[in-house]
């Protein structure tokens, strides 16, 4: 679907889209076009229980007097709550609505809103990004989908007094749609495309963007000694892979800010195997991976003024001959050793690893991992929040601010010292589960022991990162829950000017 | 028991000094053992020609807050209850609001199953400790002190008492036999057929024994004051009803009313310090018990509130008694101030374990004041989201309202949002999901393994910082 951005008229076919305020009351557009036709709009609204509401709808069919096929009332609520948020949300409505309708073409004519913050030209810009975001499709692997299934629109038109302003306005939030997409990608491959290598060979396609991409495999990661990550991919076929993502748009002189991701491109449970039922799920299980690699392409789009390194760890989780055992005892980079009670906890040894090695080797400004770590946080939150972590009060109110902002809310848990001695272990330094009670907060107790004194957060996005129904700009299937919450949190707050 | 006394000189006998006083530092200098760190919690009991003398460590004065205090009398208590020593004089050379805690933190632990549950003492377990003696300059500023303190650990025995009461004791009509005895509060039953509590009805229906509301009044407050409300849960037993709970551990359901013993525990406090408040205890009381006349999985009962629920579990029976605990106290008393706590769900133990009980709540200062309450007192919480953003878990098909879902989802939050949905609008309240703090496995410094009277104290602390406190 391609968005465009328009003078008003100039452009008759397929569908028009217009507002209309909560109390009926009409934008100047939508006035307009009721004249135009005899009072279409008037007698239609008064024929149906159409109020203007957000996000509700009403459909009319061959209007008389126009060129549209069709028009579709749009409410949009009281002005004063018209904010970027919400007509974004506005942008999903209109997708899901007319995605599949036989329109090719629709028309959204965005009128001034009195009483709204929100500029003209950001309502159109934040109307095309949700519509963006909701038009996602994964359907590579369909090959006999029926014509009537498929989408019929390939062109959004945002009609605005000034397009140009829209377009620089929708610049920024395109790098951030981009980014989602690749992330949604890379969430919706199945394990046997999306592997150790391939993940990383996608994320080497980065460098066409301007970023600097490292590959480390097992050779390397043994000789530097990260145990714990190597043991979880031991009872594979296919290599372990470490990657590095460096965007340098910053002073030179300024630490980087540092994204690590969790990247189990499979995860079976290993030897302590899951149950059958739902396993397809695990082919997710990189999902934080996923976000940084899309986070990285959509800061490199806008040319972020930031320096950022992504940093995520590889590895798919098999049972084998070769496989690691419960009770095996890995030594990690760090030098700490930890027992492996259960074979299916196995994200947190990934990124022990890999955190020791981002702030040894970049001493950043500060690490935010995402991992879809632990079913106990969907215990804890469900699919609404993602469960926050940290060690520093500021960067935690700060996610948590990014996130209402962008609709991708964080709700933070507890650290405390008391949780520790659940992972206590016999014989190693650490054992990697900790028991039912307090599951989530446990395996971020465990990470905890792996920073140093840098600035730390952990996202578990266990209950986020699979959507098992629509969003108002979210399709159901891969969400990216992520990429437009650390995006958020990087133009607030670290970027250079 | 444990007797506290108070002197102003030492007597021949058992006595505990502080590590860093010259009589400690004299003793450590001859004693063989080759080092002792001064620090809290840590102590040395030397056997000398004058008796026992016990080594206290306090650390450096300033980090003596009434927390730590409280642990080390804890800690002195549990080490030597079971030593021999019947009498201990304490010499600390501490002020009198130390001292004070550090007497409160020994009468906390010196708590233990009532006798009668035994035919024969367990010889591992006989306390000889029974008296301890505060040995000071100021004994009436001490006692003065103290007893207060004393009366508020009186409060958290005796929700440990009903508690760790086995569920053929403590049926519904012995829990209320046991709220009579509380001084100074009036009690009165409420019933449920009567006041039109069908939810609390609806879970009591398969036992024998008839479900009732008990309200605990305490009117310290002007005549005219809209009363604070604590509403407990008190199943006295949950066996899960017709949706029975698998057997392994069920025997810990016998303490499924900690939350009405919790408050129980708060109206006898309030009474005994004679707050100037008024204060209602709630407490919904009710056996589920699977049975030929017991509520069904698919039943839908129309409560209090008017509001219908389709019951899909009936293991998720202690919202049901709380919907119209809630919604009977918050429209007969319109309360300033409403708070409940409850052993309410596994998923709250799942997500915070045993070191903190989950707060909902959609009002930020109250969230703040509990929790700095919490924190005061060691009894921490965390504030989860209550939101509406779970509403379709708790949609049913048939009525207003489902009490749960089968679906995997965290259900600490949909029991909460459902209590909300009782509610009138604008009321101040609170809900406290104790699952994983009414008991505890090992033993911690203020209470040995089994109940912990979790929410006693947290509320004392509150009513006092909100209520009492002068301007």
């Amino acid at each position: 679907m391609k968005i465009s951005f328009a003078k008003p008229d100039s452009d008759l076919e397929g569908a028009l889209v217009l507002t209309v305020l909560e109390g009926r009351l009409l934008t100047a557009t939508t006035r307009t076009v009721d004249s135009n036709s005899g009072g279409t709009v008037t007698r239609a609204i008064a024929a149906s229980r159409f109020e203007g509401k957000k996000d509700q709808t009403l459909l009319i069919l061959a209007p008389a007097g126009l060129a549209y096929a069709k028009l579709l009332l749009l409410g949009v609520g009281p002005a004063k709550a018209l904010d970027a948020k919400l007509a974004q949300g506005l942008g999903g409505t209109v997708v899901s609505q007319l995605l599949t309708s036989n329109d090719a073409t629709v028309t959204v004519a965005i009128d001034s809103i009195d009483g709204s913050a929100l500029t003209p030209a950001d309502f159109a810009a934040n109307l095309g990004f949700g519509a963006k975001l909701r038009a996602y499709r994964f359907d590579r692997y369909r090959t006999k989908e029926k014509p009537e299934d498929k989408p019929s629109l390939k062109k959004l038109v945002l009609s605005v007094a000034e397009p140009g302003a829209a377009k620089k306005s929708f610049a920024p939030l395109a790098a951030i749609a981009e980014g989602v997409y690749l992330t949604r990608d890379l969430v919706s491959e199945p394990a046997n495309v999306i592997y150790p290598e391939s993940l990383a060979g996608r994320a080497q396609a980065l460098t066409e963007h301007g970023i600097e991409v490292e590959r480390l495999g097992e050779k390397h990661m043994r000789k530097l000694g990260m145990g714990a990550l190597l043991g979880v991919g031991q009872g594979s076929e296919r290599e372990s892979q470490l990657v590095v993502m460096r965007w340098n748009g910053g002073h030179a002189d300024k630490p980087p800010l540092a994204f690590i991701g969790k990247g189990v491109t499979f995860d079976s449970g290993g030897i302590s195997i899951k149950p059958a039922g739902g396993m397809e799920d695990m082919k997710w299980d990189m999902g934080g991976a996923a976000v940084v690699i899309g986070l990285m392409r959509a800061l490199a789009l806008r040319k972020a003024p930031v320096n950022v390194v992504g940093v995520i760890g590889l590895v798919e989780n098999m049972p084998s001959g070769s496989a690691q055992r419960p009770g095996d005892v890995v030594t990690t980079l760090s030098g700490q050793t930890v027992e492996v009670i259960n074979t299916d906890a196995e994200g947190r040894l990934v990124l022990a690893d890999v955190l020791w090695y981002t702030q040894d080797r970049f001493k950043p400004e500060f690490m935010i991992d995402l991992a879809t770590l632990t079913g106990a946080v969907i215990i804890a939150l469900g699919d609404q929040f993602a469960g926050l972590f940290s060690n520093d009060d500021t960067l935690s109110e700060r996610l948590t601010a990014a996130g209402l902002a962008v609709g991708e809310p964080v709700w933070r848990l507890p650290l405390d010292d008391g949780y520790d001695k659940q992972i206590k272990s016999e014989i190693a330094d650490m054992m990697n589960v900790g028991g039912r009670e307090a599951g989530s907060i446990t395996a971020a107790m465990f990470l905890k022991r792996f920073v140093k004194d840098c600035k730390w957060a952990h996202l578990d996005i266990a209950g986020v990162t699979w959507s098992k129904k629509d969003g108002s700009v979210t399709p159901k299937g891969a969400t990216a829950f992520g990429v437009r919450l650390l995006e958020r949190l990087v133009t607030d707050h670290y970027q250079a000017g | 028991m444990l007797t506290i006394t108070y002197s102003r000189r030492a007597g021949p006998g058992a006595l505990a000094i502080a590590a860093g006083s010259p009589a400690a530092q004299a003793l450590l200098a001859q004693s063989d053992q080759p080092v002792f760190r001064d620090e809290p919690e840590q102590l040395l009991p030397i056997l000398t020609p004058d008796g026992w003398r016990i080594v206290v460590g306090l650390g450096a004065p300033g980090g003596l807050s009434a927390s730590v205090l409280r642990r080390i009398g804890g800690m002195l208590f549990a080490r030597l209850a079971g030593g021999g020593i019947a009498h201990l004089q304490v010499d600390l050379a501490l002020p009198s609001a130390q001292i004070a805690q550090l007497a409160y933190g020994m009468r906390l632990r010196a708590w233990r199953p009532a006798a009668r549950y035994r035919q024969k003492a367990d010889p591992e377990k006989i306390w000889h400790l029974n008296r301890v003696t505060l040995v000071c300059s100021t004994p009436k500023a001490v006692e003065a002190c103290t007893v207060p303190l004393l009366q508020l650990a009186s409060a958290v025995h005796l929700a440990r008492d009903l508690a760790v009461a086995p569920a053929n004791y403590l049926t519904p009509p012995a829990f209320v036999a046991a709220l009579r005895d509380i001084e100074g509060v009036a009690l009165e039953l409420v019933d449920p057929a009567r006041a039109g509590l069908a939810l609390l009805q609806a879970v009591g229906q398969g036992s024998q024994y008839k479900p009732t509301l008990a309200l605990l009044h305490w009117r310290g407050g002007a005549h005219q004051d809209a009363p604070v409300v604590l509403v407990g849960k008190g199943i006295t037993f949950d066996t899960g009803g017709i949706d029975i709970k698998p057997r392994l551990n069920m025997h810990a359901m016998k303490g499924d009313m900690s939350g009405a013993a919790a408050v129980a525990g708060a109206l006898q406090a309030l009474a005994a310090r004679r707050a100037p408040i008024n204060a209602v205890g709630v407490l919904a009381i009710a056996e589920n018990m699977p049975s030929g006349r017991a509520l069904r999985p698919g039943d839908v009962i129309q409560g209090h509130a008017g509001l219908s629920v389709e019951v899909i579990d009936t293991d998720a029976e202690g919202r049901l008694v709380l919907a119209d605990a809630l919604s009977y106290a918050a429209r007969r008393f319109h309360p300033s101030l409403m708070i409940d706590l409850a052993t309410l769900t596994g998923a709250v133990e799942v997500t915070l374990g045993h070191h903190r009980a989950g707060l909902f709540t959609a009002d930020d200062g109250l969230a703040a004041s509990l929790v700095a309450a919490g924190e005061a007192e060691e009894e921490k919480l965390w504030r989860l989201p209550l939101t509406d953003r779970y509403d379709q878990a708790i949609a049913s098909d048939v009525a207003d309202l489902r009490n749960c879902t089968w679906e995997r989802g965290p259900d600490a939050l949909h029991a909460a949002r459902f209590l909300q949905r009782f509610l009138p609008e604008g009321l101040a309240w609170a809900h406290l999901d104790i699952a994983g703090m009414s008991e505890t496995d090992e033993d911690v410094p203020l209470g040995a393994a089994g109940p912990t009277g979790f929410g006693v104290r947290l509320l004392d602390r509150l009513l006092r910082d909100l209520f009492e406190t002068a301007p």
